[in-house]
């Protein structure tokens, strides 16, 4: 056949990569990574059978978690399609919602950024534990409803909820702010030590293990109860 | 010569005299003969469409379609250019003029047998001026109806007219047919006709200052006329010799007419060999690799059809369709073979008479339009939305122009990386190991097609 590109047989070619394309290998190539350590932690953690919230439990999830993750480069959109893959990909083949929002929660607390957004309205599952360990100077706004031990051992950041929080909302914070737009559930503010819970709407229910720390319910002290007040 | 008028501001360049006689004879047109405003410009040059057209048209052996309203000089700029490029007197080209109209029959138009030589049982034909003349002017052809249009079909197409068991071939001639805009006498014009025609131009209203220039003027055909010598000419082309032996005695007395032409109105006109050698070296005028690629670009788009394979009249566009914005979306078929031909050959030639070493973008860009404007048959709610813009040009033009101005932005935009993807392409069919180049125009799938490699539709 008459090579009909013949006369082009002179020009030096330079393959063009469009920055789109390039863009979306490197954000693949991020979110890759940020999978791979989510099912190493899952792995690790799966061994137990059954995942339960305990101090010493919760700790050693996040120090491993805090070990993946501190070798990405990440942004917050890649938390946010995180979260999203978590919620229904097929890429994570099992979800265990403790180590998954530990895992949520090492990446927004070792993220450069002092503000994260995460949009988490359109999922339908509810993540559990985020805000955990919120470290100061950092501000997470969380849009939507989510799970429990929201802001959990809390360590002086602020934790914006944009929706209503779960049970053991503060659970065991030690320092910092919780702003709650919505409701919180059962046991909020249990085992606190410092800090201030605000929630706009009601309290299901107050923690009745408070050490320090105020909470306030529309706006009123709920926590600690002045005497005479009852 | 009268004072210039306005559009003539085209001067020759001192490189070749051969392109500063053709620049003369284009300036002597504009000044005494065909007075109207320029309405292009090419690097940095005005010039009148109609006649730039025309004078290429006849310079490359082309066929030009001249369309406006009556009495604004479509027929009349045509003879000029006829007349001092071939050097023939207006008389002659009068002579051999076809009139457009429903009585119209082959016998008018081709030749009729010699009825004389018929009753002894011998059959003569009786060539018509037209079919033996190299400068063919068609008047009013789309007073022709459709089914006598095809009778100059094969004769437009390849200069091979035949009558009977005879036929004549013109080894030179070009083309002018001119149109009024469609009325109640008009026909529509069968599509194998129009695109033939390389070329479609509008003779536009000159202005009411240039109009009154014109309705001073005394006899400017004189200038062109030449009593004596178009008796000559016509009782050469009315004898009864062989054609060949004609032409032969009616070179020489276009000869006599040309030196009679350059005595009393001092234009020099040109001769067969001149013309023959002008055609050789605008045929070697190259193609820049910018005005290869963009053309290749233009082509992509008048026939790619990524559900159908190619454009074809009777498909229709899926709605959404990935490729809206580009013209293969407005159009309703494909464009023929014949585009390239056109626009290479007459792209070559303005480059040739601007100077200018290769046809680059610039030389497209002028060109294009004019040879799109007959060929496109635009969806219905593409002319719909164009329809009412207001334009300088009749809308055929108007909407070709604005066609190769959007096609040229996509050009300049993706210019390296299309002239990328050709290389790449050409490489491929060497034998190296390379993917081809993809982007988001249709050439980059036709680039695939031609290597074997179907793209996955969007």
């Amino acid at each position: 056949m008459r090579n009909p590109f013949q006369e082009f047989q002179t020009v030096s070619f330079k393959k063009k990569n469009l920055p789109l394309s390039r863009i979306v290998r490197a954000k693949q190539d991020v979110m890759a990574h940020i999978l791979e350590g989510y099912l190493n932690l899952v792995e690790a953690e799966a061994k137990d059978f059954v995942w339960l919230v305990e101090q010493s439990r919760v700790l050693k999830t996040y120090s491993e978690a805090v070990k993946y993750v501190q070798s990405l480069n990440y942004d917050q959109d890649d938390i946010e399609e995180f979260c999203g893959e978590l919620d229904g990909s097929t890429k994570v083949p099992y979800v265990i919602e403790g180590p998954a929002g530990i895992y949520v929660s090492a990446l927004v607390n070792q993220l450069s950024d002092d503000r994260v957004v995460l949009r988490l309205k359109d999922y339908q599952k509810k993540f559990h534990l985020l805000g955990y360990r919120l470290p100061v100077g950092k501000t997470l706004i969380l849009q939507g409803d989510i799970g429990d031990f929201t802001g959990t051992g809390l360590a002086g950041g602020c934790l914006v909820v944009e929706g209503s929080a779960g049970n053991w909302c503060g659970a065991g914070m030690m320092q910092g702010e919780i702003r709650v737009a919505g409701t919180a559930g059962w046991k909020t503010g249990e085992w606190m030590k410092a800090g201030e819970i605000h929630v706009e709407g009601w309290i299901r229910g107050v923690g009745q293990n408070i050490l320090g720390g105020r909470i306030y319910e529309q706006g009123k002290l709920v926590s600690p109860q002045h005497r005479g007040s009852q | 010569m009268g004072e210039p008028i306005i559009g003539c501001n085209m001067k020759p360049k001192k490189d070749g005299a051969l392109r500063e006689a053709v620049l003369e004879i284009y300036n002597f047109i504009g000044e005494n003969l065909y007075l109207n405003r320029p309405d292009i410009e090419i690097n940095g040059d005005k010039f009148n469409s109609t006649l730039l057209m025309s004078l290429l048209t006849g310079l490359c052996q082309g066929k030009e379609l001249i369309i406006g309203e009556p009495g604004l000089g479509k027929t009349t700029s045509a003879e000029y250019i006829c007349s001092l490029l071939y050097c023939f007197p207006l008389g002659t080209i009068w002579a051999g003029e076809v009139s457009g109209h429903p009585e119209q029959t082959e016998e008018k138009i081709i030749g009729r047998p010699d009825l004389g030589k018929l009753n002894q049982g011998e059959e003569v034909v009786v060539w018509s001026h037209f079919t033996m003349l190299p400068v063919k002017i068609v008047d009013e052809i789309n007073r022709l109806p459709e089914t006598k249009q095809s009778i100059i079909l094969d004769g437009v197409d390849r200069g091979n007219w035949e009558y009977l068991n005879d036929a004549v071939m013109n080894r030179e001639y070009c083309l002018f047919a001119t149109a009024n805009y469609q009325d109640r006498a008009t026909h529509t014009m069968i599509a194998p006709l129009i695109d033939r025609f390389d070329l479609m131009v509008e003779s536009k209203y000159p202005g009411p200052n240039l109009a009154y220039t014109i309705g001073a003027q005394s006899a400017k055909d004189d200038i062109l006329r030449h009593g004596e010598l178009e008796d000559e000419f016509k009782s050469v082309l009315n004898e009864k010799t062989p054609v060949g032996q004609r032409l032969e005695r009616i070179a020489e007395l276009r000869a006599r007419f040309g030196e009679a032409l350059m005595h009393t109105s001092g234009i020099r006109s040109l001769s067969d060999s001149e013309r023959r050698t002008i055609r050789s070296r605008l045929e070697a005028v190259r193609f820049d690799l910018d005005a290869n690629a963009f053309l290749r670009m233009v082509l992509a788009e008048l026939s790619f059809c990524c559900r159908f394979g190619q454009k074809r009249s009777q498909d229709n566009c899926e709605k959404g369709c990935h490729f809206t914005e580009y013209l293969c979306y407005a159009v309703q078929t494909c464009i023929s073979n014949r585009l390239p031909m056109s626009v290479r050959i007459f792209s070559q030639a303005l480059a040739w008479l601007l100077g200018d070493k290769e046809v680059d973008l610039r030389h497209l860009k002028a060109i294009l339009p004019y040879t799109l404007a007959h060929r496109i048959q635009w969806k219905e709610e593409t002319i719909a939305r164009q329809e009412r813009e207001a334009r300088s040009d009749p809308l055929e033009i108007h909407m070709a122009k604005k066609a190769v101005k959007n096609m040229h932005r996509r050009y300049m935009e993706q210019g390296t990386q299309v002239k990328n993807a050709l290389a790449v392409a050409c490489r491929i069919v060497e034998g190296e190991a390379l993917e081809p180049i993809q982007g988001d125009h249709p050439i980059y799938w036709e680039i695939s097609k031609d290597l074997g490699k179907e793209l996955i539709q969007p």
